[in-house]
């Protein structure tokens, strides 16, 4: 608790503060009414004195004894306080007393009173009718110094000192008993709830005090309080464990489960994996079967075709080749898929438009018959596999030269352009199209929308650029019309 | 004696011209103006003994024996005064019986050589003796009024014949006196 004092110190200079004020007040009043009382006590004994010198001084007056008066006023000199006393006759001193050795008192032109009295700054002066048989002679004034005045409260002020100073201490003393019954509890109180805070231990209790009703209450409520925290704590730590206990059940749970996926996982791709060399090996060894037969009905044809075949036959040997070369062309396809699943993706900063414009230069030469006339934005790059980009064009360009070949004008767009805020590439034809209630199926293997006796293919072409833009992380769409041409959109993933 | 006229000196010189109405008393007519006032104000000093029934409301009477020194002077002070209560009125006297129904008697210096007769007369009556004729208190009278060399009146008591009298001083009237004792003539202060 930096900064502010301890509750015992406080109590005690309340305390202090409080009967300090209190000592102060009383002395002050007790002072003033003090003051007040010497004040008109001293009046009053000064009035009784002037009595009865003005009654004893009256003869003396009325023979015209000035002698006899000064003598009679003479004898206050054995009151010391007494500055001094005389008789005033028609505004003139008649007879007068001064204390010796004290200033002459200024009493010409005195302007006396009838009776009564003034306090002046050090004297008091009382004043008295001298009179006899109802008639008045004259004044008697008598003066007093303030001596006793300021020796009462002299005196009082020290004894004030000398009483409120131990009385100071003593009621210190006194009030220290009661403050430490409530002070120490209060203390006691104060480390138990630091210990308390600091150890986390919610177990320990305050010990029963004797003291005022509030502290004994606030000892009370502690202890409670303490009881209260102790039950939350264990509700929190049962309700941790629980959650804890919970959780690692979950964990281990969703490990079980997560190895049962790997294994499943791995199980599915060696399935996929078995598969795959299952076809290949399949379509592999299919081929060796398939080249003798096309090269023996070759070599029938070209050796017995003049000799023993008739027409019939020779027609019949051409199917057969016709069906064996349409064979080879669809384990090549096959193949061509195995592999494009196979090989493992590397993608490098691709240019587009060299590939395109290759594989469209490719077309050309192969088909020198054609006129298509090559639209291929220029400058578009893609971080693809660029074997791969290659196979998607020769696909999707071959495609679309496949499909102008009844248009005169025929026209072929290769650009940029964008699917949900992806960049990605189009190719453009003004083809055969295609319908576009069928799109769903463009992408399945072996699925043609076309008579093959109009336009030749496999059906595995866009199967294959599917994969590969799937590979890529991309996404592939189509539009079409019939009669009007198709447009196929796709993006290549990652960072274009 | 001696250290009291000192006394008396010193204070003139203190109280000086306060005590203008006593210098006045130097001429003659003044002088019994200052009498008159001393004689009207003895009867305020002076206890009488309680009168007898029907006499209560009496007017007090000062009887003036002799010749008449005052003038109008008594009359002038005694306008509108009381003795305790009692009107006053002066009444001239010719013959010293007639005193004795006064209350007090101004021995005027003119019956000196009847004195000792008049006094006689009333030595033991409630009557207030006072004159201003030398040795009046030392004779027998009661209050004796005499001028002193500087002019100033005082007055001599024989409290024996006002004791004789019945008649009471207050204490106060008896310490501004001289005391005057018959018998040697001479007194001293209570």
């Amino acid at each position: 608790m930096p900064g502010s004092a301890s509750i015992g110190r406080r109590l005690g200079w309340l305390s202090i503060f409080s009967s300090g004020t209190a000592l102060l007040t009383a002395s002050v009043a007790l002072l003033f009414f003090q003051l007040q009382e010497v004040k008109s006590s001293q009046v009053r004994r000064l009035e009784t004195i002037a009595d009865l010198i003005a009654f004893n001084v009256a003869p003396a007056v009325d023979f015209n004894d000035a002698e006899a008066a000064n003598v009679m006023i003479s004898s206050l000199k054995t009151r010391p306080a007494v500055l001094s006393a005389g008789v005033i006759v028609n505004d003139r001193i008649f007879a007068v007393y001064h204390r010796p050795g004290a200033t002459t008192p200024e009493v010409g032109g005195r302007q006396a009173p009838l009776t009564g009295y003034r306090f002046s700054n050090d004297a008091l002066t009382v004043y008295r009718p001298v009179s006899s048989e109802g008639r008045r002679l004259g004044t008697f004034f008598i003066e007093s110094d303030l001596h006793e005045y300021d020796q009462t409260w002299r005196r009082f002020a020290l004894v004030t000192g000398l009483v409120a100073i131990p009385a100071l201490l003593i009621a210190l003393l006194l009030s220290q008993l009661p403050q430490r019954r409530i002070s120490r509890p209060i203390l006691n109180l104060a480390s138990l709830a630091a210990a308390v805070s600091d150890r986390k231990d919610y177990s320990v209790r305050a010990p029963s005090v004797r003291s005022a009703a509030e502290i004994e209450q606030l000892f009370g409520t502690f202890n409670q309080m303490l009881t209260r925290i102790q039950g939350q704590h264990a509700e929190i730590e049962d309700a941790r464990a629980m959650l804890e206990r919970r959780v690692a059940d979950r964990t281990t749970e969703l490990e079980a489960r997560t190895r049962q996926l790997e294994v499943q996982g791995r199980e599915l791709a060696s399935a996929n994996r078995e598969l795959e060399s299952f076809s290949y090996s399949v379509s592999h060894d299919l081929r060796a079967p398939l080249r003798a037969i096309d090269g023996f009905s070759k070599a029938l044809l070209s050796d017995y075709r003049t000799r023993t075949l008739d027409q019939r036959g020779i027609h019949f040997l051409e199917r057969v080749r016709a069906g064996t070369q349409k064979m080879s062309q669809l384990i090549d396809d096959m193949l061509h898929l195995a592999q494009v699943t196979r090989r493992p993706l590397e993608r490098t900063d691709a240019d587009v438009t060299a590939v395109a414009k290759e594989v469209a230069a490719e077309l050309a030469r192969r088909h020198p018959d054609r006129t298509v006339r090559w639209v291929i934005e220029p400058n578009l790059r893609a971080s693809a596999d660029a074997h791969l980009l290659t196979i998607v064009f020769e696909n999707l360009l071959g495609n679309a030269w496949k499909f102008t070949g009844g248009k005169e004008d025929a026209l072929v767009q290769v650009g940029q352009t964008s699917i949900d805020g992806q960049p990605a590439f189009f190719v453009r034809d003004n083809g055969a199209g295609f319908n576009e209630a069928y799109a769903g199926k463009l992408f399945g293997a072996f699925q043609r929308l076309h008579n093959e006796s109009e336009f030749e293919g496999t059906g595995i072409g866009l199967a294959t650029v599917k994969r590969i833009v799937t590979r890529h992380g991309g996404l592939i769409a189509a539009q079409g019309v019939e009669g009007v041409g198709a447009t196929f959109c796709f993006t290549l993933g990652g960072a274009s | 004696m001696a250290r009291r006229v000192l006394g008396r000196g010193l204070m003139m010189l203190i109280a000086g011209l306060a005590m203008a109405p006593v210098c006045e008393a130097i001429d003659g007519a003044p002088e019994y103006r200052v009498k008159a006032a001393f004689v009207y104000k003895f009867a305020t000093y002076i206890r009488w003994p309680p009168p007898v029934a029907g006499e209560v409301n009496t007017p007090f009477l000062i009887g003036v024996l002799g010749n008449d020194p005052f003038g109008s002077s008594l009359n002038d002070v005694v306008r509108g005064q009381t003795v305790r209560g009692r009107g006053i009125r002066i009444r001239a006297l010719h013959r010293a019986e007639e005193a004795l129904a006064c209350d007090l008697v101004f021995v005027s210096s003119s019956e000196q050589r009847n004195l000792a007769q008049i006094l006689a007369l009333l030595r033991t009556a409630p009557v207030l003796t006072v004159g201003d004729m030398d040795q009046f208190a030392e004779q027998g009278g009661m209050v004796g009024l005499v001028t002193t060399p500087d002019n100033h009146i005082r007055f001599d008591i024989n409290s024996a014949a006002i004791d004789r009298a019945g008649l009471r001083a207050s204490s106060q009237l008896l310490h501004l006196a001289r005391i005057v004792d018959e018998a040697r003539g001479e007194g001293g202060h209570h």
